[in-house]
Formats: C-alpha cells, structure tokens, sequence
C-alpha cells in the first residue's frame, strides 16, 4: 500500500473515531477504527508497514486516551504483525474469516493492555467487559462488511441491471 | 460473491526484516512505557529505577572512595579551625532559635487560613462547559477527551461533573483539550460520604460501569437508594457533589461491599461542567512551586 493511502486511511481513521466519540450514541456501535486501519495495511502483507502503522496509531490513540504512551502502540504493532502473518500465510476466502480474525484481534487488544495496565499501573485486570464483547462484536462485523463490499462483483453487478433495465 | 469459508494457502515470505521492525518497536514501546511507570512507592519512573539499580554498585564505590578522601582532609583541617568555628557555630544557634520561634508562628496562622478555607470548598465553582470529543473504554481503563484545555483556565486535578452527578478529573491538559480519567475507571477513586448516615469511605470503578464503596465498617446502616456524594477529603474533588445511589449491600469481613450505581449516564455524555480544582490542591501547587528555588 502506497504511503499516501496509509496517511489518508489514517486521517479518515482518526476523523471516524473523533465523529463516532463525540456522539451520545458512541456505545451503540463502538468500532476500533483504528484496528480497521491497521487491519487494511496488514491485509496487503507488508509487514513492516503494518508494524509500523499499528504502533503509530496505537500511540495515537494512547496519546488521547491513556495514562501511558505506548500500551495500544505495543498491542497494535504486534496485531499488525499477526495479521500480516494471517494474510500471507492464510487466504481469507470472505468476510466471515476477515470479521472473526478483526474480533479476536479486538479482543487480544483488550488483553495485552489489561496485562500491560495490570503489569505497570497495577491496574485490576478487567477481562471480557460486555462493553469490550461488543466493540470486538462491532468491529469484527464492520471489517466483514468491508471485506464483503470489496470482494463484491460491482461491475458485473451494475450491468445485470442495465440489462434488466433494458429487457 | 465468493464462498466465505477461508481456503488455506501457504505463500511463503519470510517476515524476517517485520520480525526486526516489530521487535524494535515493542523494544521501544517497553521503554517508552518504563519511562513513565511510576515505580513502587512513587520514587520515581522504572525507568530510572532500572538505571539507578543498575548504577548502584559504581555509584556506592564512588561515594565511598569520595568520603574516605573527604573525611581525611576535614580531619587534617579541622584541627587547624576548631576555635574559629565554635563561635561561628554558636551564632548560628542562636539565628536559627530566632528563625524557628518565626516559622512556627507562622504555620499556625497559616493552618486556621487552611481550616477556614476547607470550609468554603462547600460549593464547587465551575470553570466552564466542555464538549465530550472521545470516550475511551478498554480494559478498564476509562477515560474521556474533552474539548477545553489550558487557554479556558482547566488544569490537572480539575473535576468535571454533569448536572446528574460526578464525571471524573483531568489528568493531562492540552492547549486547548483535555483528557479526563473517568470515575469508573478501573483504578479511579473518590472520597465518598453517605449523605443519610453521614459515613465516610472511599468509592472506586469497577472498569465496568459501575462503582464499589469500601471502608464502610459492617455496623453502617447503609441501605439500597441511599444518596453518595463526594466527601471532600481526598484533596481532589469539592465537597457534596452527587456520585450515584446505593444499589446492593452485603458484608464482607471487616467492611460492608457497597455496590453504588453512578447518577451520571457516563455512556452518553455529550457535555460536561469543569470545576475549579479542590483549595487543598490549589495549595499544594501553590505550595510546591513555592518551595522550589
């Protein structure tokens, strides 16, 4: 993936979770863009891009919303390189695998930063949250429907119906 | 559309120079966050107590060899100056007397002032209105950004409260954002107060949503609908701002488990009051700048 994909699938990353984050509605579908974002770089197979997207974002998103840099750059630069690995080594066939792979993805983020939080900040580990259930549930089923809209025949799609229309 | 179920296939790169990239990142990463890791009882970050632990041995050498030295010459000298510097001593004594007898007058009035001040921290005075711009919840830690910083006057240790309730407080302070730990944060704690009974404890998150009040001894009266609100003793937030109600008691061994549902709707704040941080911290920043050099 060219870098001025990777800039612009960050930007809009960042703009999705700042206009999802600042609605009331946050929790009704709490999506970790931000893993969608690593997930898109790593699905290319590049492994030191996706290392290196997943540990820019995650320190991002640690800048904004942890006490510790580097908890979610630590998660995420590891998620990238597992999902490269999955991506090279394994041929996802359709959304179902691609959404299954995003969830337990989210639910590992969760993981290594409960340990981390619990390691450095002697924070209680709080595991399998109904809230991070459904953010895994949120972003796992976002990331099929991508892929889904991705591997859909578009074209093939548009002109069935042009001939229909025309029939 | 194809079929979903993944067909497997072995490609065979070697992600050798990822496997570089990765670990130098994670390296990074580990040291960045030792950095910042406060170490067992707050004697600075693990980072620094790693290096300190690992330049102790050279370190205690040193000064060793630097006291050996330094104690056989003040020995040759002091002989040469003993008489000299007993009178000097002498007058010292007696400036530091005078300068005592000072000081302690002074901390005396200087407590009633504090006393007097505790006393007017009753209504808590709000700094301004912030939109909610991100809530962050994983793993327990909760904890939001709000959209005013340093230009409106916010601070770190700023509590910030909806009308229904306590929020939390400001932890970091941008130019003009903020990030807030909130209250049902895993490790987030606040001094509460029964309002009915007029006990004392401490409410802390759950990470899940809820809060927990402990140190509630097992002969409290508390029961489910009682009202908490802050306390005002944890030097962070004002006195008789609302928390939640009590929702479950049951005893443990030495104190009662109170489980306390939070009045404000922290799944869906839109905006949220900053207060003027506690007159007990106002002081002890007021105080610590004062005593630097």
């Amino acid at each position: 993936m060219k870098l001025t994909r990777i800039g612009a699938l960050l930007a809009v990353a960042v703009a999705l979770q700042f206009f999802v984050g600042s609605s009331s509605h946050r929790s009704a579908w709490p999506v970790d863009f931000f893993l969608l974002a690593t997930a898109v770089v790593a699905r290319g197979g590049d492994f030191v891009r996706a290392v290196l997207v997943g540990g820019a974002v995650g320190m991002l998103e640690d800048a904004l919303s942890h006490e510790l840099l580097g908890m979610n750059a630590f998660a995420k630069a590891m998620l990238g390189y597992l999902l490269a690995l999955l991506s090279m080594r394994v041929m996802f066939g359709g959304p179902w695998a691609v959404g299954g792979a995003l969830a337990l993805a989210s639910l590992a983020n969760d993981l290594i930063v409960a340990v981390l939080a619990a390691l450095l900040l002697q924070a209680p580990v709080v595991l399998l949250s109904r809230e991070s259930l459904w953010r895994a549930t949120a972003t796992g089923a976002t990331g099929g429907l991508l892929e889904a809209a991705r591997i859909f025949p578009w074209r093939q799609w548009w002109e069935r119906r042009q001939l229909r229309r025309l029939r | 559309m194809r079929a979903s179920n993944p067909v497997v296939e072995v490609v065979g790169p070697r992600p050798r120079r990822g496997g570089l990239v990765l670990a130098s990142v994670l390296i990074f990463c580990i040291l960045i966050l030792s950095a910042q890791v406060p170490a067992r009882g707050r004697r600075g970050s693990l980072l620094q107590a790693w290096i300190l632990t690992a330049s102790a041995p050279a370190a205690i050498t040193l000064s060793n060899l630097s006291r050996a030295i330094t104690r056989a010459f003040d020995s040759g000298a002091e002989l040469l100056t003993t008489r000299s510097e007993n009178s000097r001593l002498k007058e010292e004594i007696v400036k530091k007397d005078q300068e005592l007898f000072t000081l302690r007058a002074r901390v005396t009035s200087e407590e009633l002032d504090q006393q007097l001040l505790a006393g007017s921290s009753v209504l808590p005075q709000i700094l301004t209105a912030a939109p909610i711009l991100l809530v962050e919840n994983r793993a327990g830690l909760q904890s939001a950004v709000i959209g005013a910083g340093a230009q409106q006057g916010v601070s770190v240790g700023c509590p910030i409260a909806v009308p229904e309730g306590l929020v939390g407080r400001v932890v970091t302070v941008g130019r003009s954002i903020a990030r807030a730990q909130l209250l049902v944060d895993a490790s987030a704690a606040a001094g509460a107060r029964i309002v009915r009974t007029g006990e004392v404890g401490v409410v802390r998150g759950d990470g899940r949503g809820r809060l927990r009040m402990q140190n509630i001894p097992t002969t409290s009266s508390v029961q489910p609908g009682d009202r908490i609100e802050t306390a005002g003793i944890d030097g962070i937030y004002p006195r008789g701002v609302v928390i939640g109600g009590v929702e479950k008691v049951s005893r443990g061994s030495l104190f009662l488990e109170i489980s306390v549902v939070p009045t404000a709707s922290f799944s869906q704040l839109i905006d949220v009051l900053v207060l003027a941080p506690s007159p007990a911290r106002e002081d002890a920043a007021s105080g610590g700048k004062g005593a630097q050099p």
